[in-house]
């Protein structure tokens, strides 16, 4: 485990401290290394790049500003604060205009949250985009309430600041192009009973702009193209939305078995699957022409909670990691670890696999659930590692 | 006949002349490791110079460079791998030997750039591949090249770069759906650069004799270097550059 990492207790109250700590640290030795482990470099996994998770380096729960990825659809909007307004509309009693500072007037709350893109992992060289952290804002629930939802109402749209052309069936005598602002939406049960944040804080700061300053819409549990950045108005609706990344992109399709049949379904990318991945693997050195291994890694998924993870070396038995007991938070990743020991030298394949309280296995590539997945997005399968040992 | 002779402006203590005395096997063997830099010059004689040598990274545990795994195989010893290292005239002269204009690769494979840093000549082409199934962009907004093209799944891109920018104005390139990709080309108006390989070695050859300013940069550790040497007429020198944080730009 990440024997010395801060704990939440220590996050909180002594964030500054113990991030200068990590920071006064030799060239990337681990916390909780011993002085004889090195780091094995995966050798199916490629280089590693800033604004991105760099997994071999992992060290702090709550994921530091340089590691953190961003992807947008349309452009990344300049929005001057002094000026900005959340527009609060639709099927409501009492329309709202709220400043930056009128929510920050508000009911302030925290939501621990890791947050992952819902491609992640469908490459290797695309496996950074999943990052952890403390966001700062109000809560949605009560504003809606505030604002008096009127019947009839059964969606929540949340629209960004960016906005981009999009055309409708190229190519045809009905093409149509409009320019419309990026939208996703949420049941008006999911707007309520999943308790969004709206945040202007990540980990103590102001949010950085390409991640989406002033104000972005975290939904615990949910993909990364669920929390809407760059937020300017929330529209209560009495129809479906079907923005282009609501219902045209951020749709899996996948072959389900009726019978003899398979039947694709295109369902919506919503709450995050189970997913765990080895971070790294460290070595020590041989003893007697046989190596110890030392593997971490990180779960998590939508906020069920975690039971255990498995580790399997070269197609073994699947061998029980240790799951860090702190920090714990209900939709926060959580750090392992396991020691493999007696492995011999040369080339080794390791993987985990997370399984949740209601006993969801994290699938292989090659189970029906991620084989029978046509598209890129949802990509929770076993991520193997390849590593080569001398003695 | 060559003669043994040390460089006015020492870089550091490894500064030395060396008789000029390259198998061929090892020349053809530095050129293919470079990516993209030409070390062979036009019009060579007999009386032209070579600047060579290793460039090495002396890490330091109070700054450490989270990424240096990536470019420093040794880390004991520092050789630093994707370094740029050019030559600048002390007196402005513009290389006109004719040539034909290259066009060089870089691939959007696994969600990045692949090589990550290319150096060409002003007029040379890069052409952009995506190999990935996931949508791809390349942009630039700089002094010498600005462009934003999206490129799809299995599509391409060929992006001309007419303007030099040197050493120092290289074309940073992004995508801009994926924050985390990235990639640099350094477009030099005459032939004198050279990429560093997996050793951090370089060379540059066909030197006409004389007083330059010796330039290194490393865009992926925001390193840069720059010393004067002068290369004597037939003549070989080496000179390696030790670079730690220090040299953050």
């Amino acid at each position: 485990m990440f024997a010395s990492l801060p704990n939440r207790r220590d996050l909180l109250t002594s964030g500054l401290a113990a991030g200068l700590a990590l920071l006064a640290r030799p060239e990337f030795v681990f916390p909780g290394q011993s002085d004889d482990e090195v780091l094995v470099p995966f050798e199916n996994v490629p280089r590693s790049s800033p604004e991105s998770l760099d997994w071999e380096t992992l060290t702090e729960w709550l994921t530091p500003q340089d590691q953190v990825f961003s992807v947008q659809h349309y452009d990344i909007p300049e929005i001057d604060v002094s000026s900005f307004a959340l527009e609060i509309s639709g099927l409501v009693e009492h329309r709202k205009s709220l400043s930056l500072e009128d929510l920050r007037a508000l009911p302030r709350e925290d939501q621990f949250m890791t947050l992952e893109c819902s491609g992640n992992g469908a490459a290797p060289g695309f496996s950074g985009a999943v990052y952890n952290s403390r966001w700062t804002g109000t809560r949605l629930a009560p504003l809606l309430k505030a604002c008096g939802v009127k019947p009839g109402a059964v969606e929540v749209v949340f629209f960004g600041h960016d906005r981009k052309t999009e055309t409708l069936r190229p190519g045809t005598p009905r093409e149509l192009s409009v320019e419309v602002p990026f939208g996703r939406s949420l049941s008006l049960a999911d707007a309520t009973g999943l308790n969004p944040l709206l945040a202007y804080e990540r980990n103590g700061e102001p949010l950085a702009r390409r991640n989406g300053a002033p104000l972005r819409l975290i939904v615990p549990g949910w993909y990364g193209i669920a929390n809407v950045k760059w937020l300017r108005r929330i529209e209560v609706r009495d129809r479906r939305y079907m923005g282009r990344y609501m219902g045209r992109d951020y749709v899996t399709v996948r072959g389900e078995k009726q019978g003899d049949e398979i039947m694709y379904v295109e369902s919506s990318v919503t709450r995050m699957n189970l997913k765990s991945v080895i971070a790294r693997v460290m070595r020590r050195s041989a003893t007697d022409g046989r190596i110890t291994l030392r593997a971490y890694g990180a779960v998590w998924n939508d906020g069920t909670p975690i039971d255990r993870v498995e580790v399997q070396l070269d197609g073994g038995e699947w061998q029980p990691a240790t799951l860090d007991v702190e920090p714990l938070e209900p939709h926060s990743w959580r750090f392992f670890s396991i020691e493999l020991s007696g492995v011999e030298p040369g080339r080794h394949t390791l993987v985990s696999r997370g399984i949740d309280k209601q006993g969801r296995i994290q699938p292989s590539a090659q189970d029906d659930e991620i084989a029978r997945k046509k598209t890129y997005w949802e990509a929770c399968q076993q991520w193997p590692r390849e590593i080569s040992l001398e003695s | 006949m060559c003669s043994s002779l040390r460089s006015r402006l020492p870089l550091n203590p490894r500064t030395h002349v060396k008789r000029r005395q390259f198998a061929i096997l090892q020349l053809v063997f530095l050129v293919s490791v470079a990516r993209g830099g030409s070390l062979l010059p036009a019009g060579e004689s007999g009386d032209t110079g070579t600047i060579e040598g290793t460039v090495t990274y002396r890490a330091d545990s109070a700054r450490p460079w989270r990424y240096s795994r990536h470019y420093i195989r040794r880390p004991g010893s520092g050789e630093l791998s994707e370094a740029v290292v050019a030559i600048r005239r002390l007196r402005s002269e513009k290389d006109t030997t004719p040539r034909e204009p290259q066009t060089v690769n870089i691939d959007q494979k696994d969600f990045q750039f692949v090589p990550e840093l290319v150096a060409i000549r002003a007029g040379d082409s890069v052409h952009f591949t995506n190999s990935d199934d996931s949508i791809h962009n390349v942009r630039a907004s700089t002094r010498i090249a600005t462009f934003n093209v999206t490129v799809p799944p299995r599509g391409s891109h060929t992006e001309r770069f007419p303007k030099a920018g040197g050493i120092r104005d290289p074309v940073h390139i992004g995508c801009v759906f994926h924050s985390s990709m990235r990639a640099w080309i350094f477009v030099f108006d005459h032939p004198h650069f050279a990429v560093t390989d997996v050793m951090g070695r370089f060379r540059l050859t066909g030197l006409p004799p004389g007083q330059y300013e010796l330039e290194m940069a490393h865009p992926a550790g925001e390193l840069r270097r720059m010393s004067k040497v002068e290369v004597p007429a037939g003549q070989s020198i080496t000179v390696d550059i030790s670079v730690s944080p220090d040299d953050k730009r």
